[in-house]
């Protein structure tokens, strides 16, 4: 595996994490109040994440991609079940990108994007109450008959 | 910024494309050179791949037996079961494993672990928890084993290990 490739990766994952930073701060605002400190706590877990690409980026010598000031959601979010899919689907995303990290990278990198996505496939079906078969596999989502994710 | 694309948008058309000619009933790892990865193509790396696929497809099998065990004994857990039951069934098959409809999986035609009649605990709760526990136990090793494999076959044990996981929480946590 070649560095660059897996430069690139780890940026995509951390371009996601910041995206789901700003999301899950969206959905903390909205949520309702039983499901608050789940929402701040996957809050914390995406923003440990994000600092561990930081810190694997400059480790490798690339200059982390920065959070943008503002990002456009999928969807609306004016209430509590809106949050709720909104955090799903910031956890779809970014079990994208970890499963791409895996291929890209090797030996405790790997390691740490394979947790990485197993903790975002757990949640997404927290928030969703259903499973996909192949949490991070655009490629094999189509097929999926459980996928609830919205079509952004 | 806009918010970066779903993962299922094709942000990467080549890749994707790639990706979606070899998705098939199974996904041939190493030999259509998805992953253009030079070490992939080596002889070795290929039986490395042909062995951890097949191992792959006995375990999802065997996890298929213990699904079909616990439905057997309780019934009433059949319409819970069944989502994702059928997901274990279309992990064996990307992993090139044979599910005869209706019936236990069976990887190879040696297929050791698929026997229903193993004991299934007497209340249903504590079957779920057995269910859960080895849906739990699998996905730890696979994240294990997908160290030693090509960043393809990687890619999709870290899927499926993830998707375990999920149905570990499903099966426990989630119970209703």
């Amino acid at each position: 595996m070649s560095d660059k490739k897996e430069l690139k990766a780890l940026q995509a994952a951390l371009a996601a994490e910041h995206a789901a930073v700003y999301g899950y701060g969206v959905v903390g605002g909205r949520i309702h109040e039983g499901r608050r400190t789940e929402a701040r706590s996957a809050y914390d877990a995406h923003r440990a994440r994000r600092d561990a690409l930081v810190r694997e980026v400059r480790d490798l010598g690339g200059k982390p991609v920065a959070a943008s000031a503002a990002y456009a959601l999928p969807f609306p979010v004016p209430d509590s079940a809106a949050a709720v899919r909104l955090a799903a689907e910031l956890e779809d995303r970014v079990a994208g990108v970890y499963s791409d990290l895996v291929r890209a990278t090797g030996g405790e990198r790997r390691r740490a994007a394979a947790e990485a996505l197993r903790e975002a496939a757990v949640r997404a079906v927290r928030w969703n109450g259903e499973s996909v078969a192949f949490p991070g596999l655009a490629e094999r989502a189509a097929t999926a008959s459980a996928s609830q994710a919205p079509t952004a | 910024m806009p918010y970066p694309p779903p993962p299922r948008t094709p942000s990467g058309p080549r890749r994707r494309s790639l990706l979606a000619s070899a998705a098939g009933a199974a996904l041939l790892m190493g030999c259509s050179g998805g992953s253009g990865e030079s070490e992939e193509s080596t002889g070795g790396s290929m039986s490395v791949t042909h062995k951890a696929r097949a191992r792959a497809a006995r375990d999802s099998a065997g996890l298929l037996g213990r699904y079909d065990a616990v439905i057997t004994a309780h019934p009433a857990v059949a319409e819970r079961l069944g989502p994702l039951r059928a997901e274990v069934v279309r992990h064996t098959e990307a992993f090139g494993g044979t599910v005869t409809k209706g019936s236990t999986g069976t990887a190879s035609p040696s297929a050791p672990e698929a026997s229903p009649s193993a004991s299934v605990p007497a209340t249903e709760k504590d079957a779920l928890a057995e269910l859960a526990a080895a849906e739990r136990a699998l996905a730890d090793r696979r994240t294990t084993a997908l160290l030693d494999v090509p960043g393809e076959l990687a890619r999709v044990l870290a899927s499926v290990a993830a998707a375990g996981a999920a149905h570990a929480y499903l099966l426990t946590e989630g119970a209703k």
